[in-house]
């Protein structure tokens, strides 16, 4: 449906976006994962027509969007970082105007302000100023104005920065739904990591301006594939014990914090029979035993040297 | 463009305060600065020591002057009043004579007993005609002194006094200075925050909302910038329709050429404002740059005082490149010096250039900057 090709831009002598290559399917969620000034606004920027590109190609079904926009444009609903509403208007307001620079009107323009406010839970608050609204009912109406004109494609820039849980909630449910029930292509953009793994099929992960790994969750994890950490808890820790555990020629290295040993060893490696033995012969009461799997969090920290939200 | 017009004026409905208080600041200043033109004159006060000058034509005569307003008291009174130094002067006008009290020796001073003289002198002289004609009847007398003011009012040839209407000389009208100055000096800031929503939709994200629906860019910048057009010319057109029809103020005929002669002056006036938000990063930045730029404009273009007593080659070079000074230029000639539109013609090509050459600037610099 969309295609990115050697994607780049430059303000002044530094690039926001350089050479990015990505593909988006058509039904489905898109994670765009990186941290603040990693240059995902400015790659939504341009995946959206909004500003131009220094080198490189959008393409919407095959076509460059470049030099017609159009008809990328009436297919596209983009939920901006920032609360792009009136605050001195109602809701309802902001959507009759945002309807009807979508050629909306009349009684269609009154039946999609209506299933809007529905989808976005508002119905009941639909004649408050806006600047009376919670963060979270702004950044709902936020994604309502988006959604009026039925977009085929919804581009998400950080949409839930800033509220509370119950909010995000209710965006990441609502995303879901027009997924799953409208067939909606979703570009989501965030530095929480929980969002994009909970939302998205395929994921991007950027960092200052360059792609640096893309897939699927699993695909993504397999990054930390060759691998795996134990954690077991103890009743105590003998110097014996952890002495003999280090020295273990399958164990690669092991962490202490407290009664908690995290044991890292080769994925393949089986070191529960050799645990449990160690335990009974320093007389030691294991008391859990778990395998830990990396999390995208740990696939970052592999890749950038640094946590998402640093 | 409609949709976006139609939100400006719902959102003007729910906060027309900033227009309303621009308003009533432009006509505060020029009532205050300039008055109505109503009450111009000096008030002198008189105290009458005889009777019998009352049915003189000497009270008549003092009554007909533009330029003072001789008030009847008492001689303690009117000695308080000089005291008080609310009268220059006062006058005592006895039956052969008058005295003057002078508080303040002004050139007012000289004009009043210039004026008190030439009422005794008319007097003496048709009490002198009346002699003459050995006339003592008091019709009789009356008919006389009418077919002889008939005739001086119907002179055999006429002399025509042009020095302060030619090309040369200018005048000054305190009305209008003030009424023509703090309209267009406050209308500044009425079309610079009609035009700084422009900014704030660019920062908001409400600005690429729009270009992303099928609204045109141009069909964007025209909405806003007629809709700003529109409430610097309706405030201009309330604050005049004020002065002429609540304060009476005399247009010379010439009120409607004024509303028309207006509006290149608002159409440079929303392209300044176009270039000034264009050039400027924040609101805080916006803020500060339009209080200058108004404050600067109006006293260097003759908003505030007459430009013709500015003296400096700089500021008058600096009034060149004003549109403040060509809006006043405009209006002054329409309604003082009866200017005709070829005689107009200069400073409105002057105003419309300016507006071009800085829509176009202001427009670049806001799309290359994707602010």
């Amino acid at each position: 449906m969309l295609e990115l090709v050697d994607l780049s831009k430059k303000f002044h002598q530094t690039y926001a976006v350089k050479n990015m290559n990505m593909f988006i399917e058509r039904g489905e969620v898109i994670g765009l994962l990186g941290p603040n000034g990693a240059g995902k606004s400015t790659a939504i920027s341009m995946m959206s027509s909004l500003i131009t590109p220094t080198t490189g190609d959008v393409r919407y079904l095959h076509k460059s969007i470049l030099k017609s926009p159009s008809p990328l444009r009436k297919v596209t609903g983009i939920v901006p970082q920032e609360i792009a509403l009136y605050d001195d208007l109602t809701a309802e307001e902001n959507l009759a105007f945002f309807g009807r620079i979508y050629q909306l009107k009349g009684k269609a323009l009154k039946r999609r302000i209506a299933d809007v406010l529905d989808v976005i839970g508002l119905t009941q608050r639909s004649k408050d100023l806006v600047k009376e609204y919670s963060g979270g009912m702004k950044r709902r109406l936020n994604i309502g104005v988006a959604l009026l004109h039925e977009p085929e494609l919804l581009i998400m820039d950080e949409p839930t920065v800033g509220i509370d849980p119950q909010s995000r909630t209710h965006i990441l449910e609502t995303v879901q739904r027009l997924n799953t029930e409208k067939n909606m292509t979703v570009i989501y953009t965030s530095h929480y990591m929980e969002e994009v793994e909970f939302l998205c099929n395929r994921i991007y992960i950027m960092d200052q301006g360059q792609l640096i790994a893309a897939g699927s969750k699993e695909e993504l994890k397999q990054i930390l594939s060759s691998e795996k950490i134990i954690s077991i808890q103890v009743t105590n820790v003998k110097e014996t014990f952890t002495h003999a555990l280090s020295e273990h020629p399958l164990v690669n290295n092991i962490k202490m914090k407290g009664k908690e040993i995290k044991i890292t060893v080769d994925k393949k490696a089986n070191l529960f029979p050799i645990l449990i033995h160690m335990t009974e012969e320093a007389s030691i009461e294991l008391l859990s035993i778990h395998v830990e799997t990396p999390t995208l969090e740990d696939v970052f920290l592999h890749l950038t040297g640094r946590a998402l939200r640093d | 463009m409609r949709a976006i017009l139609r939100i400006k004026c719902t959102q003007f409905m729910r906060h027309p305060w900033t227009f309303l208080i621009f308003t009533a600041m432009a006509i505060g200043f020029a009532l205050m600065i300039g008055g109505t033109g109503g009450n111009s004159s000096i008030t002198v006060p008189i105290t009458i020591t005889d009777d019998s000058i009352r049915s003189t034509s000497i009270i008549e005569s003092l009554q007909q002057s533009t330029a003072f307003e001789f008030k009847e008291m008492d001689q303690e009174e009117m000695e308080q009043v000089i005291e008080k130094h609310k009268a220059e002067v006062g006058v005592q006008l006895n039956e052969d004579n008058f005295q003057l009290i002078v508080g303040v020796n002004s050139f007012n001073t000289q004009l009043v007993e210039s004026t008190i003289r030439q009422a005794y002198m008319n007097h003496s002289q048709q009490q002198n005609i009346l002699n003459a004609a050995n006339i003592t009847n008091e019709e009789q007398a009356e008919a006389l002194l009418n077919n002889m003011n008939q005739a001086v009012n119907q002179p055999i040839f006429t002399i025509d006094y042009n020095n302060f209407q030619n090309t040369e000389t200018k005048q000054y009208n305190s009305t209008f200075q003030g009424l023509f100055g703090y309209s267009l000096f406050f209308i500044i800031y009425t079309i610079c925050y009609n035009v700084l929503p422009i900014l704030l939709d660019k920062k908001d994200g409400i600005w690429d909302r729009m270009i992303l629906s099928p609204v045109k860019k141009w069909e964007m910048y025209t909405a806003n910038l007629i809709f700003s057009f529109f409430q610097g010319y309706i405030q201009t057109v309330l604050i005049f329709s004020i002065f002429k029809f609540i304060f009476k103020v005399d247009f010379h005929e010439k009120f409607m050429s004024t509303l028309t002669l207006l509006i290149p002056y608002v159409f440079t006036i929303v392209a300044l404002a176009i270039f000034i938000t264009a050039t400027v990063r924040t609101v805080q930045q916006f803020n500060a740059v339009v209080p200058i730029v108004a404050v600067s404009m109006a006293m260097i273009g003759g908003a505030f005082w007459p430009l013709e007593i500015v003296e400096s080659p700089l500021l008058i070079t600096l009034s060149k490149i004003n549109p403040l000074t060509y809006g006043m230029e405009i209006l002054k000639g329409a309604v003082l010096y009866n200017y005709s539109f070829e005689q107009l013609l200069y400073p409105i090509s002057i105003l419309l250039l300016m507006g071009v050459v800085m829509m176009g600037i202001g427009i670049h610099f806001m799309e290359r900057r994707h602010i």
